[in-house]
């Protein structure tokens, strides 16, 4: 099997319009959240990452977002590659300004278009799992040798249908983001477009190992604790690799009073020792399909660069796990989870040369 | 490359009339809240376990979902809601496709991994779930509740097939009955067809 690199990134997010940018921001104590306001007895003003691009047009604005998340990417010399977008929303958000409700074939043209994509083209959508599944599908295929670039896009962009029902599911928070804390009292959500382009050709620091995606049927919308040790296990099978050789490991931990919980007792039970964990949550939100390639490519940065997410909440210590206050010392085997609607559990493994 | 077998199909574009009388008698009731493309979907992938013998997936089969249009009337329904107030939470699951491959995986007895994926090409689908198929093979479905409704699913499994007698298939045969076995070249679907010889067959184990 050929080794898949990590061989450039683009991220725009609440943090910043690129990568550096992000950092920068995260080595200032991050960003404030606007508000997301929603109609109804259950609506009202919740706090909402929104990333600081300001067009009224939401399909000109997704367009520029995208081309320029691609561009720092590394992906516009590479357009004959495969593109996987990853999304739970599509452009329902050009949908809700007036615009016809169009098929996914459309959306996937669309997208194409605005990146004069000339390669195959994917629209991968597992809620909030899809870009960590759309980077599943991109590994087996450059592992295979049926490719050799792969583009991983994932776009989740302003809309009130997303947050709408996430908060008729009462999951949102009116708070704030508290990964694992004491007093978490929901998700705060946010906008992203990040891009994750993967290459058996172009090497660079980091490996993408593979992972694994396990749909657990008994918690359709939550995870369930069966499924995450489950998750852990095939991934770190998948890859050949042993618990003790983790270093670290993102978690989802979105701050859902139950779904935290259950995320904590599947890691306990999957670990014989929990590695340090990280949370990236409260630095951009919840950013659903999009988290995984969003989360990966901030982290990655993070770990490069010495910047570490700061928590100011406090961890909830019947969780029985924590959060890595500091950057642990020598990280070289991470693992970044995303856990979602329709019982999805995702996790893949990267190496660090 | 690989080369899958079919052992299980239900091809119903559209689907029989009563196919959600059909759904109640397999599921032994009547689903309740989950929209007319999941249901869809359940009706065709059950017809297709049954068909090839199954009960419930093995753990390492794959389950890959496909379609052009997906929820995109339950989605319709919800952003008329959300015009005054929130949705109804039923519904705005029913606008996440992933629902359904929970309701698959609660059916089938089985936890392993699943896969929607949004477009116009099975074909296409077909070569991204070929590249990650294990032993136990795939149960792949492409579902669409517009335009009278189709729900089409393959259970495939790796075989190994002495002799070479597949034939380029035109696009859109995917889902056509009469074939036995598929394998995607780098030039696009070949199939065989049945009545073609079957000397030399093996489970095959990748």
């Amino acid at each position: 099997m050929k080794p898949v690199y990590l061989s450039g990134r683009g991220l725009a997010c609440a943090l910043g319009l690129n990568v550096t940018d992000s950092l920068a921001s995260m080595r200032q104590g991050g960003v404030a959240t606007s508000v997301c306001v929603l109609p109804g007895e259950l609506g009202g003003r919740f706090p909402y990452y929104t990333i600081p691009y300001i067009r009224t047009d939401w399909n000109e604005r997704a367009r520029e977002l995208v081309r320029r998340v691609a561009a720092e990417a590394g992906a516009l010399d590479h357009r004959d590659g495969v593109l996987f977008i990853a999304t739970s929303s599509f452009d329902i958000g050009a949908v809700e300004q007036g615009a016809p409700q169009t098929d996914h074939g459309e959306f996937s043209d669309k997208v194409a278009g605005w990146l004069e994509w000339s390669g195959p083209v994917y629209v991968i959508s597992t809620a909030c799992t899809s870009s960590l599944n759309a980077l599943l599908a991109a590994h087996a295929l450059l592992t295979t040798g049926e490719a050799e670039e792969a583009l991983v896009l994932g776009i989740e962009l302003d809309n009130k249908l997303t947050p709408g029902g996430f908060a008729a599911l009462q999951l949102l928070s009116s708070t704030g983001s508290k990964p694992f804390g004491i007093d978490r009292d929901g998700l705060v959500l946010g906008e992203t477009v990040a891009a994750l382009r993967l290459s058996t050709q172009e090497t660079a620091q980091w490996k993408f190992k593979g992972g694994a995606n396990v749909i657990d049927g008994s918690q359709p919308t939550g995870a369930s604790e069966v499924a995450v040790a489950s998750m852990y296990q095939r991934a770190l099978e998948a890859c050949a690799l042993k618990t003790d050789v983790i270093d670290l490991i993102k978690v989802q931990a979105a701050g859902s009073p139950g779904n935290d919980a259950v995320e904590a007792q599947g890691l306990r039970n999957a670990f014989d020792s929990v590695p340090p964990l990280a949370s990236l949550k409260s630095a951009m939100g919840h950013t659903m399909g999009a988290s995984g390639a969003a989360e990966i490519t901030l982290l990655t940065a993070c770990l490069e660069q010495g910047v570490w997410p700061q928590y100011v909440h406090a961890v909830d210590p019947g969780l029985g796990v924590g959060l890595a206050a500091q950057m642990p010392e020598s990280v070289r085997h991470v693992m970044a989870t995303i856990l979602g609607f329709g019982g999805s559990h995702a996790t893949v493994v990267l190496e660090r040369a | 490359m690989k080369t899958f077998a079919i052992t299980g199909r239900c091809i119903a574009t559209p689907p029989p009339a009563d196919w959600r009388e059909r759904l109640a008698q397999m599921l032994g009731a009547k689903p309740r809240r989950i929209g007319i493309w999941a249901e869809l979907g359940l009706y065709g992938a059950l017809h297709c376990m049954a068909d090839a013998g199954e009960g419930a997936l093995p753990q390492d089969a794959q389950i890959w979902l496909g379609s052009c249009r997906g929820t995109h009337a339950a989605t319709a329904v919800v952003l008329d809601q959300l015009r005054d107030d929130l949705p109804m939470p039923l519904a705005f699951l029913q606008t996440q496709p992933s629902q359904l491959l929970a309701l698959l995986a609660a059916r089938l007895s089985w936890n392993g991994s699943a896969c929607f994926v949004a477009g116009a090409d099975p074909q296409a689908m077909l070569r991204l779930a070929s590249a990650q198929a294990w032993s136990d093979g795939l149960l792949l479905g492409w579902v669409e509740e517009m335009d009278g409704g189709s729900t089409n699913w393959l259970r495939l499994r790796p075989a190994t097939v002495e002799g070479g007698d597949f034939v380029d298939a035109p696009k859109g045969e995917l889902f056509a009955s009469g074939l036995t076995h598929m394998r995607l070249e780098a030039t696009g679907l070949q199939v065989r067809r049945a009545g073609q010889s079957n000397l030399g067959e093996q489970r095959a184990g990748w």
